[in-house]
């Protein structure tokens, strides 16, 4: 761990607290724009900057991997005399049982657990927003049948779907991960895009297209799903955090992201036995992935105070 | 009312047809077979078709799916693999132990938190209002296995304050006297009630912080205000009464999860509950167990969806003029 | 009236939480002297069933076999050929009528614990239900050499064999517990596999079954009128932890007297520090090594592209340091055996039999020799566009065994060959292992004490655990010479060549033996360990009166 590392270390913590401070005050220019004249006062969650400034920080962390640490993610230093060690200067965040630096596999471990998070989140978004829509705009038998669905993915608790489809298959790769964890996710929001949906197209604009004789896809893609997109993207900020505990469970579990990538959920899990003796093993990843869930909470709660001024006072 | 009811029936009937044979099908189609030895032992072939043969295994997969449901339709949930005796057993002795640790769990989560969101509600924007924003932010986002080896260690194992998992000490529940016996039972209730309470209350602080500040912004408010009223009795009699809708719907939506899915919290204090006994029965592919949990889990969220929407209508009467 | 409803949710929750059975109102108990001791062991998973044909797991036998008896046991050296060091059990004498046929005469003390004396007749039944192939017991096989058991009269029973070797002894006495025909006798065959009895089963041992909470907790009591001696610790409770963490929290925490293995070198060195536990390591019946699929990955007609050549194998095994890793993983508690043996067999182990060094200069140059070179620049070896990589399958559940795959895969990157690790799930790993479908795989065992059931799976061809299609005739045939010996030199002998056959092939990298270190209280005495069966001597075990705890003292 040498100077130049630390060095990128701080120019990221510095680089984050500008670039969260640029987004607050750009966000608060539009706000104040959109309620200009309404006499609303445009109130904001406390801690927003700090939740900004984590995120970034965690994503640049992230990408500039290579960069911030000196050890690839998997490399032994010495199975014998490094293992398990405390935190010191050479190794900031201390070594695990296989003598791997943690800070090094903290910072590879968020590529992969905000990379799942964000790509199954995101999945998850676009099928229910498609189904939600389809649901709402069709209604009928398309609805009856749609919901049903919905209701049996919402009737199984997620662990246990998770539990039996990891079990389905030997060995999980990174992309049946994020694909087995978005299409379980995406339930609840097609029934928030539907019940959005269903008010929706009641509306004047929507009529006036439909009496344009604009095609139904079109419809939807041009003129429901923008508005919809407020709670939306409400639900994918909070959908992430959940999506990441998730792959946390699954990895503490011994069915999620396989080794040696490293992800803060099998860091958890593989620190579990060393608990007693070597704690900073799991505390750190652990400590990340609350950072992180609840800087998207933060800023979920936020964007939904924000963009849907239906919500409720905050 | 009578019309509604049905067709909430029929529906009900039907998801719990979907999920019990979806969870059949992937059971079985599960790679690895029951039967095998979970320590480092081999298995003689003749041995393992024997078996595989006493217990229907062997059966092509429509010929054991027709079984089951025959036998299903007879009210025989089948024998356990593991556990060589008959799944209703296993599940008789599991849910009561569940029973217990979500009931408590639930307690927690909706005491806890229904008096802080009130209570943040009511102090809204004021220091302690943000300090237990934060705090609650704090629980909400905690990985709940994390949570749990956490106070395990450090409770459990450190301080000794409280047991180190289990459920009851196995040398006092034969030779204490009954106080001394509530006593240690209590005592293991503690740690994994306390996990899945307190994430629970964040999550249910949290709503009712929202609930709550719609219901004080009413017109009923001002007037009990105007009143004279006290604000203890504006808030916590009046305003809570109309906010409690939210709550119930998440009692109705929360039980079948804690029924069924507190797996991480059960593995991690070795609580023998429904959500251990389903991780094992998965691991260990114990067919007729992984089933009988998959009915019972959509069997429990259907009822449980019922009854949050027939509560919602039994308090709010304009929900039940619309028909839903 | 919602203060009613709470109270009655209240009231209904502490009956819930309440503890059901009705408890004598009176203090803990009061037990003095040199037969009180309550020993609290903590047991990994759920034991199957007790009815002792129907299942082999380790969790059930500790436990069965302190209900039901053998006619002898094997001794602490462990020995199986002949019939030295075996101790009497309910066979009090025997002899050899002639070469191939052992009569036992039981002792007429043994009693079933309903009062029924123990027959002969129940030897007959015995044999009966352990050969039966609709009970399909997994002890069936070990049996097989074993024509007729006839009772002669009440106390006398005849074992007739098939033919001669060194074991006869043993399989006659070690693999089945005797059961009761009385009770047993009109339970249809077809349901052993789920009978009643094996939740309370009734049984002639030291102790008698008391109680079973389903996940939590198992209760012994012992025989006061057991005939070989009346047991010093009166009560043995088993406490059932879902894995091996759990357990050990419990055990540090003072929940637990005893635990079986303490498997990791952190909780030796906890268990040590610990003022209240003491460390008893004995020879493991464990071994570990990572066997190489000498067919194709999932197609057993062809050969395997990379293993078929044994000078890569070879070089496989030189370039992994298995004694640091031995030393990372197991810190002392482990030894790498010269051949894929566990230390229950060091008898076994000898001059010939040594370990393959550690040599990554030699390996490379191996490897460079078969035409496997570094074309690319990537780091990775390559011969004819076939890179040198490969799928190293282990399952989640073995923490040792994933230790192992995440060293190995950096030693051998070392050296330019690439492995990719697959963590599966156990019961996916079975069936890949079966069915071939892996490239290499770390296969763990625990042996018997005899080796001939046990090397005849592993590694003669077509052997039914034989999962890397290994086949040397030569080896067979001295696995075959070592099975049939007259004598225990001449069988010896014989292991060890075929052992040094196996070990010139090298169709597996042997990784570790680890010793076994279990944990128990301090206060317990006169502790004495089997390799085989750990809780086998429980009955011999004892608390000196002035060591007594509150839980020792505690009376039903």
């Amino acid at each position: 761990m040498n100077g130049a590392h630390w060095f990128a270390i701080v120019a990221a913590i510095a680089w984050s607290a500008w670039a969260a401070q640029w987004l607050r005050l750009h966000f608060e220019r539009r706000q104040r724009r959109a309620t200009a004249g309404t006499g609303r006062r445009f109130v904001r969650p406390p801690g927003t900057l700090i939740a900004i400034g984590i995120l970034v920080f965690f994503v640049t962390v992230a990408v500039a991997a290579p960069l911030v640490t000196p050890y690839r993610p998997s490399r032994q230093l010495d199975i014998v005399r490094l293992q398990n060690a405390p935190p010191s200067w050479g190794h900031p965040l201390g070594t695990d049982l296989y003598s791997r630096d943690t800070w090094s596999r903290l910072a590879y471990g968020a590529r992969v657990s905000l990379a799942v998070g964000l790509l199954a989140t995101l999945l998850a978004a676009t099928v229910g927003a498609a189904v939600g829509a389809a649901a709402g705009y069709f209604r009928r038998w398309t609805d009856a049948v749609l919901m049903r669905v919905v209701d049996v993915g919402l009737a199984i608790p997620r662990i246990f779907i998770l539990l039996v489809a990891a079990a389905l298959t030997a060995h999980l790769p990174l992309a049946a991960l994020v694909l087995l964890l978005g299409l379980t996710s995406w339930f609840a929001t097609s029934r928030l895009v539907r019940a959005e949906v269903l008010t929706l197209r009641e509306r004047d604009f929507v009529a006036s297209a439909r009496a344009l004789g604009g095609g139904d896809w079109r419809i939807i893609f041009r003129h429901v799903l923008p508005n919809v997109a407020a709670p939306l993207i409400v639900s994918l900020a909070l959908g992430i955090g959940q999506v990441m505990l998730l792959e946390a469970a699954l990895s503490f579990l011994g069915v999620g992201v396989q080794p040696p990538t490293p992800s803060w959920g099998n860091m958890i899990a593989e620190g579990r036995d060393q608990l007693a003796t070597a704690p900073w093993t799991t505390l750190f990843p652990g400590l990340a992935i609350v950072l992180v869930v609840m800087a998207l909470n933060t800023v979920g709660d936020t964007l939904r105070d924000a963009l849907d001024p239906r919500a409720g006072a905050s | 009312m009578a019309t509604w009811l049905l067709r909430r029936l029929a529906a009900a009937l039907a998801i719990v047809f979907a999920v019990v044979t979806l969870g059949f099908l992937a059971i079985h189609l599960a790679p690895g077979t029951p039967f095998l030895p979970s320590d480092e032992r081999t298995i003689d072939p003749g041995v393992l078709a024997a078996l595989r043969s006493r217990f229907g295994v062997d059966q092509p997969l429509p010929v054991q799916y027709g079984r089951y449901l025959n036998a299903l339709a007879h009210g025989d949930l089948g024998v356990s693999f593991s556990q060589r005796r008959p799944v209703a057993a296993a599940l008789a002795d599991a849910v009561p132990n569940t029973l217990l640790l979500a009931g408590t769990a639930l307690a927690v989560d909706l005491l806890l938190g229904l008096a802080l969101g009130t209570y943040q509600a009511s102090h809204a924007r004021r220091r302690m209002d943000t300090g237990i924003r934060a705090a609650t932010l704090t629980l909400y986002s905690l990985p709940v296995f994390w949570l749990a080896l956490v106070l395990l260690l450090v409770f459990g194992e450190r301080l000794h304050w409280l047991p180190a998992g289990g459920m009851r000490d196995p040398v006092l529940s034969t030779a204490a006297p009954f106080a001394a016996r509530l006593v240690d039972r209590l005592r293991h209730l503690v740690l994994p009630a306390l996990t899945l309470g307190l994430v629970g209350a964040a999550g249910t602080a949290r709503y009712q912080r929202a609930a709550m500040l719609e219901a004080l912004n009413q017109e009923f408010v001002r007037a009990a205000r105007a009143k004279g009223l006290s604000e203890r009795r504006v808030v916590w009699v009046h305003a809570l009464r109309n906010a409690l809708l939210p709550a119930i719907t998440m009692v109705g939506l929360a039980l079948p999860f804690l029924l069924t899915g507190a797996v991480l919290v059960e593995t991690v204090f070795a609580w023998p509950g429904m959500g251990k006994l389903t991780a094992d029965a998965i691991a260990a592919r114990d067919y007729p167990v992984v089933t009988a949990t998959a009915l019972l889990a959509s069997i429990l969220v259907v009822a449980g969806s019922t009854l949050a929407d027939l509560l919602y209508a039994a308090a709010d009467p304009r929900i039940r003029t619309r028909d839903a | 009236m919602r203060k009613a409803f709470l109270a009655v949710l209240g009231a209904l929750w502490l009956a819930a939480a309440a503890p059901s059975s009705a408890g004598r109102e009176r203090p803990l108990g009061d037990c003095t002297g040199d037969y009180c001791g309550t020993l609290v062991i903590l047991g990994i998973g759920q034991p199957t069933s007790l009815l002792p044909p129907v299942t082999d797991g380790k969790l059930d036998s500790d436990i069965f076999d302190q209900i039901f008896l053998k006619l002898a046991d094997i001794g602490p050296a462990g020995n199986t050929f002949g019939d030295s060091g075996f101790e009497p059990l309910l066979a009090r004498r025997w002899r050899w009528v002639d070469p191939l046929t052992l009569v036992f005469s039981l002792d007429p003390r043994a009693r079933w614990q309903d009062g029924h004396p123990v027959r002969a007749t129940d030897v007959a039944f015995s044999f009966a239900v352990y050969t039966d192939s609709t009970v399909a017991s997994p002890y069936r096989a070990a049996l097989r050499h074993i024509v007729t058991v006839t009772a002669r009269d009440s106390l006398t029973v005849a074992f007739r064999f098939r033919d001669r070797y060194p074991e006869m002894f043993y399989d006659a006495v070690y693999h089945m517990r005797i059961l009761p025909q009385h009770i047993l006798g009109e339970t249809p065959r077809a349901q052993w596999v789920t009978a009643p009895f094996g939740r309370a089963p009734v049984g002639d041992g030291p102790y008698r079954f008391v109680a079973w909470t389903q996940g939590e907790s198992l209760e012994l009591e012992a025989d006061s009128g057991f005939f070989l001696g009346r047991p010093h610790i009166r009560r043995l409770i088993w406490r059932f932890a879902s894995d091996f963490s759990a357990a050990v929290t419990q055990l540090m925490a003072g929940e637990a007297d005893a635990l079986q293995v303490l498997l990791t070198p952190t909780n030796v060195a906890r268990a040590r520090a610990d003022s209240l536990l003491a460390v008893y390591p004995y020879p493991g019946t464990v071994y570990t090594y990572l066997a190489f699929n000498l067919r194709a990955n999932g197609d057993s007609t062809r050969a395997h592209p990379v293993f078929a050549d044994p000078d890569v194998r070879r070089a496989l095994i030189l370039a992994t340091d298995r004694v640091a890793m031995v030393q990372s993983v197991f810190a002392g508690t482990a030894k790498v055996p010269p051949a894929p043996m566990p230390q229950a067999w060091s008898w076994l182990w000898g001059p010939q039999l040594t370990v393959p060094p550690y040599d990554s200069a030699q390996a490379r140059a191996l490897l460079e020799r078969r035409g496997w070179r570094d074309s690319g620049g990537d780091g990775i070896r390559g011969r004819n566009g076939q890179k040198l990589s490969f799928h190293l399958m282990v399952p989640v559940t073995s923490g040792s065994r994933r230790m192992y795959a995440r060293l190995i895969q950096e030693q051998l990157r070392a050296v330019g060959v690439e492995v990719v690790i697959d963590e599966v799930d156990g019961g996916a790993f079975d069936e890949r292992s079966r069915s071939g479908s892996f490239d290499t795989a770390i296969q763990s065992w625990a042996a018997d004490p005899s080796p001939s059931s046990s090397v005849a799976q592993h590694w003669v061809r077509n052997g039914g655990s034989n999962y890397g299609h290994y086949a040397n005739p030569a080896f067979d045939s001295l696995v075959e010479r070592a099975v049939t010996a007259p004598d225990r030199a001449a069988a010896i002998a014989a292991w060890r060549r075929a052992f040094q056959t196996l070990n010139g092939d090298a169709p597996a990298i042997v990784l570790n033996a680890p010793d076994n270190v279990a944990a128990l209280h301090r206060r317990f005495a006169n502790v004495r360990i089997r390799p085989d069966a750990w809780a086998a001597l429980i009955r011999t075990w004892r608390v000196a009166p002035d060591q007594l705890i509150d839980r020792d003292r505690a009376e039903r």
